[in-house]
């Protein structure tokens, strides 16, 4: 892998940035993934609990397909893939050049802890004298200066935050591996010189800088300096700016020109500060206000030595850029702190919450208030807590003129946990304004919360929160929707904290010359929510303001179809893929075992459990095994080296390794086995250091354990190996092309996606035109152009000779799988066409949902949303003669039996009556409505709609606003909740919203395979993590018919569906991974249980055959047919029933001497 | 349509009047032969054979108490493909139970068949029907049948005892059959009681002439009672073999004559596997591991793994085990392996709320996936 040229590089290894990231590997680019923190997964990495299944599944997002080629394990412990180049504690410091040929500048700062060395044992944790607030918890707990940034990562290394060391050294001196590099004598190879023409400031220099140990020398002149720095190479320079004869300035650009590398820094009084400015300007680094104390001085010099050390910038040459630096939370002890944050001691933002019920969290997911007895976890119980949304969101004081989108399912996620974890003692309800459910399943979420969980919401205005100061009693005021101002104790309130744009995002756009929306969040172009308007730099998942994971996820992988496009159109190489030769690799097929043991002493950590003769004499015995062989230190290069050539010597057709993190050896295996001529499947490493490191044998006993431990472990590992057998890798061809069904703006998208990147696409359309709804749609809530859109987009796709384009068109049958479809597509002319295709994109679309109710059908003034765009359009709707208008929102809508939010009816009614007011500014607008859905950036045409004088009623679904006609006139009756009082409204003209339905008919379904949702949307793999993918894998959606959506959220998830196809067609074959199953026929029973058992629908019966089959690059080699099997027909490759048996009885034999 | 009538019985003898009615079903159009357990010429032997010469039933006793073996695995053999005819079959309740089983596991069907169950009065063990045969058979059937209505235990006086399998079997009547001949709580003198349990039943019904009838009020009781008494002497069974086996070293003892003849499995009729593992690769051990378990334990039985053998037989087919004792029935060192067996079986089945043979519609267990299920053994939680 070549790390200093890659295709992408990714900013940000949260959950975006590793979707984009390995979505682009999958694709056999080159990917470099840089993370500014020491570990991966970003905010998710703090969250334990998803709804709506209440558990983690981050895993979800590796590959199904050549996951061989990847890591295959918790997500949240790390990632590896071959063509991902991952920088933790690495940021972008520069950027330069042009999509295509950009020159990316990384800076890695040094985590003074080698991760190859360190065995995280934690001996130096407890040593560390220094406590500070630990961020992973929020501050809710403390921890040291050497510390795992999260508890999970594996290998776990330590990292030592070198701002709360204080240089004792006592780790160093505890770590048993050396693997800490806190060497006071890099503080004494750093040449600081100090020029000051005042002795008293010298020497107050010298002696503050010496106490943290770096070396200094003192000049009295610039002449002097400049002598110095001539004799011995310094690394910096403080210097005075007025001195007699040759001044800073002048000395700098003197010392500047002989030693380029030197960093000074000038010391002014206040009136020169100027001079120091201008002194920047010619290459100082920083400058000094005189007087200042060690306090200023040392901090100052620490960073720049850390800077310097840490210059280990590197320079790589990318094709794009993504950003998936993700997003802030408001901090609500800003400005004026109006609900106590930090003050009051059960006041918490919903982040905190969620590190305070994680058993990775400070209490270990006990709750408790914060103000508790540490000894007694119910001293005071928890009985009542309160959430409250919009805490810097929504408010337009705070220049928050936004939803933050993703709170409000936040926060009921949090209350059914809480529910849960107390068993339903404790009391949760939920201060909110809207409750904002629009996304798939979230209204039944809410309503199984409301009913089933009993969680109370009230829709209020909170007033304050103060402190009972005798019982730390929070006391909320909120004025309840009737107005009345009401006052309630809790225990504890959690802050549904708002989105504010990463700190970073500003330097960023710096850096990239991008501009930002005026709250601060990346621009993108119109009707993109992922390309910038520079090519090649691309906004991935949260950088653009929050999202939830699937949102997240398709924006991350819409952003790597992006990039692709970039690679492709510049035409940059793919990484060739690498050459798997069977051939390089001797038969030892028909010889007998011979097996070399090579054991790790770990610098006589090992040996201290075990005595190698013994061991030596115990295992020779048996004659399989050839030679045991102690080696040092073999994580290391000479380690390694050492080993290598004893494999070299001896020629052994098994090799076994007694080590630590056999998953570190994996890329050496490979490289180690090409060497030898000896298969991987042959190789193996054990891990036999867990016990090794932690304990501090006192007893004979746990020596004694520990040594059984070691040898049961190597045992174990020389029987698996002994039984070792070749694998058989298959290798299905795929076909590089793609079905999409449906040519509205989703599927013309997605077509664009796969063809501009060289792979041909089947369009198929049912009508005789493409474009779908844009056909009627004219313009977006922000006044772009829909027609504009549709013809640029249908000129794009009938230019591209790539896609063949089937109108009046259907399937009539889909066979086969991922990589390998058939597909028979009834053309215009009704005659059958075949194609064979890799992957299947559905995107039929939806229709506005047809409704009786509000008598529409009867009165001619009672329109839907759609009618009315389409007559504003033909002007068969004047506004200027409409004095009245009643927009009823969630028609039918968000109750059973369609129970969800069509997301776009909310926006739509906004931008139909902002058209009206301009044309019409007299003309009454009533808003009818549940809870407005306006989330994200179109919260602002909310508020620009209330400026507008457009009234806003809110109703409950179980008392409708009744419309009647009454001599012409339509009167509409509702209840006004503030006023408690039914109103009347005349109205001219009523405009119902009544959602979205989606277009997936059954017959299409059972063609393709697949069952819709229950609402016959698209039926998702997993709703969270593989939000396009279907069950069975290679189908994807995108568009309305997988989730109701605007115009550039269907464009997003068509761009993500196209990344998905491009996955599996880019690859010339699909390859099975090593570890899959396989049916040994004669054996099988035709029971079919490991059917219904295989989770990933990778086996079925072949009725002509009367054989069960499996499709080996679906198998994931999860063994569970393997498991239910009663008779050894289905197996997993690599653990045969020998190797198992042996493995077990190899464990037993020492433990049961 | 009659779903509960009579069958008349002549001269005392219930095998004539339960043969002319196989004889009715048999010239009924649609079904072209009759499964059911016949006397071999020798007079020695009853086994179940395929019949579609009806003159050939002449010579079929399902009610004598003789149990060769579990012929729900014919009905395996009859049924995994279509035949395109109709048959009957007539099963004891637990073939019918364990043919329930097969059915679930797709090795038998349904579609093609029509179950004739009986109450079962109980079966000898295959030695002790031997040693019965042997002596006067006169009349054996009827004698028997008589006895063991009557309640009389041992039922043929100086006789032997049925074997354990029977007497402790709770399902004397057959639940899942389509028709059924009842004999508890009746005169088998006079008559037997004939129903229709199911649409197919009452579908062949309706081509025999009987007429609607009721259940004899006392059946229901005498039901009960004889279950009640089987039960008792179930769970006195289950501590005797509890206390044998709740060791390691018991176990061992237990199994201890056990020669790795698998004729157990042979015999069992949910073992389905077209090749147990046990006969596979799997278990050829390298002859260094012999030596390496010896030196470990001192000595090693041979034939090895017999405990892991039984154990595994255990957790494949516990679940599906109906109690039949087939098992003990063919082991040659007569190990009790039925009452081991039975015992797990009753607590895994338990386990999972699961009752082998009882429902078509209860799904296996194991091919059922909850999330959330036995939290406490799995360490989530």
């Amino acid at each position: 892998m070549d790390k200093n040229n890659s295709n992408a590089l990714v900013v940000g290894a949260g959950i975006s940035g590793i979707r984009t990231a390995l979505d682009l590997a999958q694709q056999d680019f080159h990917v470099t993934l840089i993370d500014k923190s020491p570990a991966i997964g970003g905010i998710l990495s703090q969250l334990d609990y998803q709804f709506p299944s209440n558990h983690c599944g981050m895993c979800k997002m590796l590959p199904l397909i050549n996951r061989d080629a990847s890591s295959q394990f918790c997500l949240r412990k790390g990632l590896f893939h071959e063509n991902i180049h991952l920088l933790l504690s690495c940021e972008l410091s520069g950027l330069a050049g042009e999509a295509g040929n950009f020159t990316a500048r990384l800076r890695q700062k040094p985590t003074w802890v080698d991760p190859d060395l360190c065995v995280g044992c934690g001996l130096c944790e407890k040593v560390c004298p220094q406590d500070i607030p630990d961020c992973f918890n929020e501050g809710l707990s403390s921890r040291k200066a050497i510390y795992l940034p999260v508890p999970h990562a594996i290998p776990n290394a330590y990292v030592i935050d070198l701002a709360a060391c204080n240089r004792c050294g006592a780790c160093e001196e505890v770590c048993p591996t050396n693997a800490i590099q806190l060497s006071q004598s890099n503080r004494k190879a750093f040449n600081i010189l100090v020029v000051d023409d005042e002795l008293s400031i010298r020497d107050s220099l010298k002696e503050w800088l010496e106490e943290e140990d770096f070396s200094v020398d003192m000049a009295v002149s610039g002449a002097d300096a400049l002598t110095k720095l001539s004799q011995k190479p310094y690394q910096l320079m403080l210097t005075d700016i007025k001195m007699p004869q040759m001044g800073g300035v002048e000395l700098l650009k003197k010392a500047k020109k002989d030693h380029p590398n030197l960093s000074v820094v000038m010391m002014t009084a206040y009136a020169t500060v100027e001079t120091a400015v201008e002194a920047m300007k010619i290459g100082a680094l920083d400058y000094l206000i005189k007087p200042f104390d060690p306090d200023t001085l040392v901090p100052m010099v620490i960073r720049i030595f850390q800077d310097i050390e840490a210059t280990k910038d590197r320079e790589i040459t990318i094709d794009t850029i993504i950003f998936s630096t993700g997003t802030s939370f408001y901090d609500p002890a800003d400005e004026k702190n109006i609900f106590g944050y930090g003050i009051y001691p059960n006041v918490l933002t919903s982040i905190e919450f969620e590190r305070m019920i994680s058993h990775t969290g400070p209490s270990q997911g006990a709750l408790c208030r914060l103000d508790h007895n540490p000894n007694d976890q119910n001293d005071p119980p928890v009985k009542k807590i309160a959430w409250i949304q919009c805490v810097g969101s929504r408010n337009i004081q705070q220049n928050a003129d936004f939803c933050s989108s993703i709170c409000c399912m936040i926060a009921i996620k949090e209350a059914v946990l809480t529910r849960e974890i107390s068993k339903g003692k404790i009391d949760t309800t939920i201060f909110y304004m809207d409750m904002r459910t629009f996304g798939k399943s979230f209204q039944r979420y809410y309503d199984t919360a409301l009913s089933e969980h009993g969680v109370r919401f009230e829709r209020c205005k909170i007033d304050s929160i103060s402190l009972d100061k005798k019982t730390n009693d929070l006391i909320i005021r909120y004025i309840s929707k009737n107005g009345e101002l009401k006052k309630e104790l809790f225990d504890m309130a959690v802050l549904s904290t708002g989105q504010r744009p990463s700190y970073k995002t500003a330097q960023l756009a710096k850096i990239c010359d991008l501009s930002t929306n005026p709250w601060g969040f990346i621009q993108t172009l119109p009707f993109s929510l992922t390309l910038t308007a520079k090519e090649g730099i691309i906004a991935g998942g949260s950088v653009t303001g929050l999202k939830d994971i699937s949102q997240s996820l398709i924006q991350a992988s819409a952003a790597a179809q992006n990039a692709g496009c970039i690679i492709h159109s510049k035409g940059s190489k793919k990484l060739e893929a690498p050459i798997e030769n069977k051939g390089v690799y001797r038969d030892v097929s028909r010889e007998p075992v011979d097996l070399l043991m090579v054991i790790c002493t770990c610098k006589e950590r090992v040996t201290r459990f075990i005595d190698p003769k013994i061991l030596t004499e115990k295992f020779i015995q048996d004659p399989c095994i050839s030679n045991v062989i102690f080696l040092d230190n073999i994580c290391t290069d000479n380690g390694w080296q050492e080993l290598e050539q004893i494999v070299m010597d001896c020629r052994p057709n098994r090799l076994l390794i007694g080590a630590c993190h056999p998953y570190l050896y994996i890329r050496r295996i490979r490289e180690l086995a090409k060497k030898c001529t000896l298969d991987p499947v042959f190789i193996d490493v054990v891990d036999i250091m867990t016990g090794v490191f932690q304990e501090n044998p006192d007893s004979q006993n746990e020596l004694n354990s520990t040594g059984f431990h070691i040898t049961g472990i190597l045992n174990a590992g020389a029987a698996a190996l002994k039984q070792a057998q070749y694998q058989t890798s298959h290798k299905i061809p795929v076909h590089p092309s793609a079905l999409i069904i449906g040519g509205g703006i989703a599927g013309m998208t997605a077509a664009l996606g796969i063809a501009d990147q060289g792979y041909e696409v089947a369009l198929v359309e049912k009508t005789d035109h493409l474009g779908g709804n844009l056909n009627w749609l004219k313009q977006t809530i922000d006044g772009l152009s829909c027609e504009n859109l549709l013809e640029e987009t249908i000129a794009r796709v009938t230019k591209q000779p790539l896609i063949r384009i089937f109108l009046n068109s259907q399937i009539i049958s889909c066979t086969g799988y991922t990589g390998q479809f058939k597909t028979i597509i009834e053309d215009g002319e009704k005659q059958p066409v075949t194609i064979e295709h890799g992957a299947v994109i559905l995107a039929t679309g939806g229709n506005e949902a047809r409704t009786q109710s509000f008598n529409y059908g009867t009165q001619n003034s009672v329109v839907t949303q759609k009618d009315l765009e389409i007559r504003l359009a033909d002007k068969s709707i004047d506004p200027k003669k409409l004095d009245s208008i009643a927009m009823i929102q969630c028609v039918d809508s968000r109750q059973e039996p369609r129970n969800y939010c069509s997301r776009v009816c909310c926006p739509t009614a906004l931008k139909q009556a902002r058209f009206i007011k301009e044309q019409n500014p007299e003309a009454d607008i009533y808003f009818l409505y549940r809870d407005m859905m306006t989330c994200g950036f179109t919260e602002t045409f909310f508020t620009q709609a209330r400026k507008d004088n457009i009234i806003f009623i809110s109703y409950e679904p179980d008392n409708l606003p009744q419309v009647e006609e009454i001599e012409g006139k339509i009167i509409i009756n509702a209840v006004e909740p503030v006023l408690g009082r039914p109103i009347e409204i005349n109205a001219d003209l009523v405009v119902l919203a009544t959602g979205i339905t989606p277009e997936f008919p059954d017959t299409l379904a059972s063609i393709l395979g697949i069952m819709p949702d229950m609402d016959r949307f698209f039926q998702e793999a997993d709703p969270k993590w593989r939000p396009l993918d279907a069950i069975k894998e290679g189908i994807y959606a995108c568009g309305i018919v997988h989730s109701p959506g605007s115009i550039p959220e269907s464009i997003a998830t068509a761009q993500a569906a196209a990344q998905r196809a491009l996955n599996i067609i880019s690859r010339p074959v699909l390859a099975s991974a090593q570890i899959v199953a396989l049916v040994r026929h004669s054996l099988c029973s035709l029971c079919q249980r490991c059917i219904d058992t295989c989770p990933y629908g990778a086996r079925m019966l072949n009725t002509d055959e009367t054989k069960v089959l499996v499709n080996e690059a679906m198998c994931q080699g999860c063994g569970a047919c393997a498991v239910i099997c009663p008779n050894n027909a289905s197996v997993l490759q690599g653990y045969s029933g020998q190797q198992m048996l042996g493995v077990i009885d190899a464990v037993f034999e020492d433990l049961l001497n | 349509m009659a779903n509960t009538s009579f069958l008349n019985v002549d001269n005392d003898n219930v095998l004539l009047s339960i043969q002319k009615f196989l004889k009715s079903i048999l010239d009924l159009n649609d079904i072209e032969a009759i499964l059911a357990p016949l006397h071999k010429k020798d007079g020695k032997n009853i086994m179940p054979v395929f019949i579609a010469d009806p003159t050939l039933l002449n010579d079929v006793d399902p009610l004598a108490p003789a149990f060769a073996m579990n012929a729900a695995k014919l009905v395996s053999k009859l049924t995994h493909k279509p035949m395109g005819k109709k048959i009957a079959v007539v099963l004891r309740s637990c073939e019918i139970r364990a043919l329930i089983e097969l059915v679930k596991l797709k090795q038998a069907y349904l579609e093609d068949i029509v179950i004739i169950g009986f109450d079962c009065l109980g079966t000898y063990t295959n030695k002790n029907l031997a040693f019965l045969m042997a002596s006067d058979t006169t009349d054996l059937t009827q004698r028997f049948c008589e006895n063991a209505l009557a309640g009389k235990e041992p039922p043929i006086e100086g006789g032997p005892n049925l074997s354990p399998a029977c007497r402790a079997c709770e399902y004397p009547v057959p639940e899942n059959a389509d028709i059924l001949i009842g004999l508890l709580g009746l005169d088998i003198k006079k008559q037997v009681l004939l129903q229709a349990l199911t649409e197919k039943g009452n579908a062949l019904f309706e081509n025999l002439s009987y007429t609607e009838s009721e259940e004899p009020p006392g059946r229901k009781k005498v039901i009960s009672e004889v279950i009640s008494k089987k039960i008792e002497f179930r769970d006195k069974m289950f501590e005797t073999t509890h206390k044998a086996t709740n060791t390691l070293e018991k176990l061992s003892d237990y199994f201890a004559s056990c020669i790795n003849c698998y004729n157990c499995r042979v015999a069992c009729p949910v073992c389905y596997c077209r090749e147990c593992v046990f006969n596979t690769d799997v278990f050829d051990h390298d002859p260094y591991q012999y030596m390496q378990w010896a030196k470990r334990k001192g000595a090693v039985k041979l034939p090895a793994d017999t405990n892991f053998y039984h154990i595994t037989r255990l957790a494949h087919i516990s679940l599906n085990c109906v109690g039949c004792g087939q098992c003990s029935n063919a082991c040659p060192n007569d190990i009790p392996v039925m009452e081991l067996f039975k015992y797990v079986a009753n607590n895994t089945q338990a386990a999972f709320e699961y009752e082998a043979g009882k429902d078509m519609d209860q799904p296996p267990p194991l091919s059922v996936f909850k999330e959330e299920e036995y939290l406490d053994v799995v360490g989530i939680n």
